[in-house]
């Protein structure tokens, strides 16, 4: 079976067929071979997010993973988040949760917020 | 028990509440939705016809030019926007002309005041983006535009501060007639009683009839009008009304200066069966811009910031069905009051309650009425001495939420606890203008659901948009499972 | 009296206001939230700051940056503070301001930056067909309720206008748990970049209807369905194409434009094709000693290139301050010409000395190459190759002071191919 995708490469955008054996057609270069791989492999995303807060100016800070972590994990993330809850003050750089999920990636707040 | 129940707080229910809170007993206004004036009253023109339109004789005629002068005694005591910008007819053919002298005659007849034709050159002096087709101009001087909505509140509060009721959020499900009482039911559960009652339910009011009547007299054909709605920076674009001349769909497609400085481009008239769709439409709204080229030439489109829809409550009956009912008589049908409804309101009150409630009832006037109900002043009105003493009183006038339109936190507070709430995005929207401007409430929305919250004390997610159960933020995020 | 007031306190009025510092000044930045920051607050995703930080950032990261830039500059700066009313009375300006502190009061400055943002076209902007529930709101707002106040304004999503604002929040309200049965774009082409179509989209199985936009909206009190229809190449509904979804919320993803109306008392030249102040290439408006950069210029697509902005206005505002002698101005005109939308600055005032000035702007249309050119008269001037042109990136030229070869007016065009 052909899987279809949009290279993020460049900004060429080249539409990418990638069958069953890894074997990939309609790239311009070798960039798209590898990016096609890693998404069909391997895919990864960074994922940004917030969590509850106490302070008087926003009821939620934002926060991000510090390397993109596996695709599929995201749900289960943003689900892990909805048990933090921070208190004022905190730091950009925070970290709110320490290797999520044993990929040695963690969760950080991206905004100081003061008491 | 009441002595009268007014169902619809419309403009005409409002004034009609406001006329019968001048005497002795008692008066309860039903509303269905949760504010005042949420239907035609909200989405019209917003003008006071002088009275140059209605055919002479009928119901509309007498009571729109009463009407008018009425408007002068209701700024005086209830504080509401009059604009004084008189109107003008224009004609572009010989056919066209003809029916502008059959409304000069009209207009004598009527009893209109001042009326008068005007040069093509004095008429462009006066309206210089006036249509280059415009061929002839019939003035209007006593044509004035108001804010219908703040009417309609004003009067209820008037009336509440005279000792009425009001009540909102009540849909009446079923009247009955038993032993001379009226048997009023308000959402399927509790029942009221009443002496009278005053159907005031615009373009419900067939519907709300035939609850109690075998047969009512009318029904309401309920008539869409759209319109576009061009910043308050446009003013001065137009500084008078400008109306084709009328056909036998009516008074045609209008443009209106409006008391905050925005212009009103519409309305187009379409039957349609629903009474509450007000949906705007493509081919509606470039039918009103085909009509509106007739009367300015190059209007700014690029400065509309809303279109809106309004419902007239029109009827089958040619003229205001303003009557009691044959076989219940202390059942007052208030119907089909569509164009000029909103200027005849004030003189339709005085009918209802001096040619139709006192031929039944005697009536006698309470000593202590206060005809008065002060307007909150907005703090950008306000004199520099005038800031000053309201920001040493509550510093909330210090912070700006709406600066399209220049409205304060302390602006928004008020309203929020005033006699009735604006407790609703819209509900403040109507009341303080936050959110009419060019950004439509993308900045102070937020600010507005906050003040609902904090000052009523509810929480974020049960401050309403505009009806029951329509909150904004509608889940909150992040919450443990 | 200060001698520099910057308006708005997000990344652009930072970066003005850093490089409109000097010891001998004396400047103010206000800001009407009351942290520094502006959108970037709520643009929690990442994608930012590669130009001017060379690494990938979070907007709040971002925003932090500009914070932390001009933490140890002594200047003043007023929280919760908003401008009612700016107005110019003999070269002096008159700044209304309000907060809780003064109530209303007035300060004066010898020179203006406008950093005030812009705002989301509404939907009676774009006279969207249909009844009007509760429910339809400009994504923007919505993301603020989402990324700052904590609350989704719907479960059920449609978003019109695939610009980034859309693809993210499309992203952001479907982690958020709330379906989002798809982006329906006017244009043959997506408005938002490659990346956000593939991360923000495709990554959850939205479908994406180019070509498409909404023709009917259902619902008296709340969102119940919105219709879209395909268009024509004029943009005309097709009939018969019609698709529904049963949806509670409507976001709508329409275009920014500058804000820059609130100041009733403020008359300035304003473009009708950037919606902003008409400048000269020191950002200068029509109005001596008015300044203005960021996105209540002109929208931008990228942060970095408002920081890059509006440090220059800073830096020329500075130099207008200080400079001691009354200045004249000589200028020419930059017109947009052959498949260009907008050119910025709009004038080039030739009695300034400069080397070199960037132009920004817009073609009309994608290609994967082509050249941009500026003619001076009938002479061409500048010529730059291009790839991967599309109207929603922003395209910047290098025009420098002996390329030019008259003072006759410019005009900056695009030709599609080699």
């Amino acid at each position: 079976m052909k899987k279809e995708m949009i290279c993020i490469v460049c900004p060429v955008g080249c539409h990418l067929e990638i069958d069953e054996n890894l074997k990939v057609q309609n790239n311009k270069c070798k960039r798209g071979e590898v990016y096609a791989k890693k998404e069909i492999l391997n895919p990864t995303r960074m994922l940004t997010s917030t969590v509850r807060i106490n302070s008087k100016h926003q009821a939620r800070v934002s926060v991000k993973t510090t390397d993109a972590i596996p695709k599929q994990s995201m749900f289960k993330i943003m689900e892990m988040l909805d048990d933090v809850a921070l208190e004022v003050p905190v730091n950009l750089g925070d970290v709110v949760i320490k290797n999520v999920l044993d990929t040695g990636i963690d969760i950080v707040v991206t905004m100081s917020l003061k008491a | 028990m009441y002595d009268f129940i007014v169902i619809g707080a419309g403009i005409s229910g409002a004034l009609i509440t406001r006329e019968l809170s001048k005497y002795q007993g008692s008066v309860l206004l039903l509303e269905k939705e949760n504010d005042v004036g949420n239907h035609a009253t909200i989405a019209n023109s917003a003008i006071v016809h002088s009275g140059h339109d209605p055919e002479p004789n009928s119901l509309k005629a007498q009571l729109c030019v009463r009407g008018n002068a009425l408007y002068e005694v209701l700024e005086k005591e209830l504080n509401i926007p009059l604009l004084r910008t008189g109107a003008f007819v224009l004609a572009h053919d010989k056919e066209e002309e003809a029916t502008l002298d059959m409304l000069y005659r009209r207009s004598k007849t009527n009893k209109v005041p001042d009326v008068h034709y005007l040069s093509i050159e004095e008429a462009r002096t006066l309206e210089p983006n006036l249509s280059d087709s415009v061929t002839k101009v019939l003035s209007l001087p006593s044509t004035k535009v108001t804010y219908p909505w703040e009417v309609a509140l004003s009067a209820v509060e008037n009336a509440i501060m005279n000792g009425a009721e009001f009540r909102k959020n009540q849909t009446v499900t079923s009247i009955d007639y038993k032993d001379g009482i009226f048997v009023v039911k308000v959402n399927k559960d509790e029942c009221l009683h009443a002496r009278f009652v005053i159907n005031a339910s615009g373009a419900f009011a067939d519907q709300v009839a035939a609850m109690l009547e075998q047969e009512v007299p009318y029904k309401i054909t309920p008539r869409r009008g759209e319109y576009f709605v061009l910043d308050r920076r446009v003013k001065g674009f137009i500084n008078r009304t400008l109306y084709p001349v009328p056909t036998d769909k009516g008074k045609g497609v209008l443009l209106v200066p409006q008391v905050h400085g925005n212009i009103l481009i519409g309305p187009n008239s379409v039957f349609q069966d629903s009474k509450q769709d007000i949906t705007n439409t493509k081919d509606g709204l470039n039918y009103v811009k085909e009509e509106a080229s007739r009367l300015a030439k190059d209007i700014p489109y690029n400065q509309v910031i809303r279109t809106f829809t309004g419902i007239r409550a029109t009827s089958t009956y040619k003229d205001f069905y303003i009557s009691s009912s044959k076989a219940y008589p202390q059942f007052i049908h208030v119907a089909g009051i569509d164009s000029p409804g909103l200027t005849a309101a004030p003189a339709i009150a005085e009918y209802v309650v001096n040619d139709l409630i006192k031929k039944l009832t005697p009536l006698v006037r309470k000593t202590n009425f206060n005809p008065y109900r002060e307007k909150i002043k907005m703090f950008h009105d306000m004199t520099p001495e005038e800031k000053k003493e309201a920001f040493k009183n509550e510093p909330r006038y210090g912070r700006l939420i709406c600066k399209c339109e220049k409205v304060t936190e302390g602006d928004v507070i008020q309203h929020i606890h005033r006699i009735i709430p604006g407790d609703t995005v819209k509900g403040v929207k109507k009341r303080a203008r936050a959110g009419s401007g060019i950004c439509q409430g993308g900045y102070c929305e937020v600010d507005v659901i906050k003040l609902i919250s904090k000052e009523l004390n509810i929480p974020l997610k049960s401050v309403n948009y505009y009806h029951q159960d329509t909150p904004i933020l509608l889940k909150e995020t992040k919450v443990k499972k | 009296m200060y001698d520099v007031v910057v308006i708005g306190g997000g990344a652009a009025g930072l970066a003005a206001i850093h490089s409109a510092y000097d010891p001998t000044l004396k400047l103010l930045l206000i800001e009407r939230e009351k942290t520094l920051g502006g959108i970037l607050k709520q643009c929690i995703h990442n994608g930012f700051g590669l130009h001017h930080y060379k690494e990938e950032l979070t907007g709040p990261e971002y925003a932090e940056r500009g914070i932390l830039s001009v933490k140890d500059l002594s200047f003043e700066t007023m929280l919760d503070t908003t401008v009612a009313d700016v107005e110019k009375k003999s070269d002096i300006f008159h700044i209304t301001i309000m907060n809780t502190e003064l109530g209303e009061a007035v300060i004066q400055a010898k020179t203006v930056i406008l950093s005030t943002g812009c705002y989301e076209r509404t939907r009676g902007a774009i006279q969207l067909p249909g009844t009007r529930p509760k429910g339809i709101m400009p994504a923007g707002s919505a993301q603020r309720y989402l990324n700052i106040d904590g609350y989704l304004v719907g479960k059920k999503v449609f978003i019109l206008g695939s610009g980034d604002i859309g693809l993210i929040m499309a992203r952001r309200m479907r982690l958020e748990g709330a379906e989002v049965l798809g982006v329906a774009e006017i244009m043959p082409y997506s408005n938002g970049l490659t990346r956000n179509i593939v991360q923000c989209l495709h990554d959850f199985d939205i479908p994406l209807y180019l070509s498409h936009t909404i023709t009917d909206i259902k619902g008296i009190e709340t969102l119940e369905a919105i219709t879209i229809s395909e268009v024509d190449t004029h943009f005309q509904p097709i009939a018969g194409t019609e698709k529904t979804f049963e949806v509670d919320t409507l976001l709508l993803s329409v275009g920014l434009i500058p804000d820059i109306k609130m100041f009733d008392s403020l008359k300035f030249d304003v473009s009708s094709l950037t919606n902003g102040a008409i400048v000269d290439q020191r950002y200068q408006t029509s109005i001596p000693g008015l300044f203005a950069c960021g996105n209540a210029l002109h929208v931008h697509d990228l942060v970095d290139f408002v920081t890059e902005e509006s440090e220059k206005a800073g830096r020329f505002a500075k130099d207008y301050v200080l400079k001691t002698k009354a200045e004249k101005r000589q200028l020419i005109t930059i017109d947009p010409g052959d498949k260009v939308r907008y050119v910025l600055p709009q004038y080039l005032d030739i009695t300034q000395n400069f080397d070199e000035t960037v132009l920004s702007l817009r073609a009309t249309e994608s290609a994967l190459r082509g050249t941009f050119n500026i003619h001076q008269g009938e002479t061409l001037i500048h010529s730059k190759k291009a790839r991967f042109v599309a109207p929603a990136e922003m395209e910047r030229l290098v025009l420098k002071r002996s390329d030019l070869v008259s003072e006759a007016p410019l005009k900056v065009s695009f030709e599609v191919g080699t």
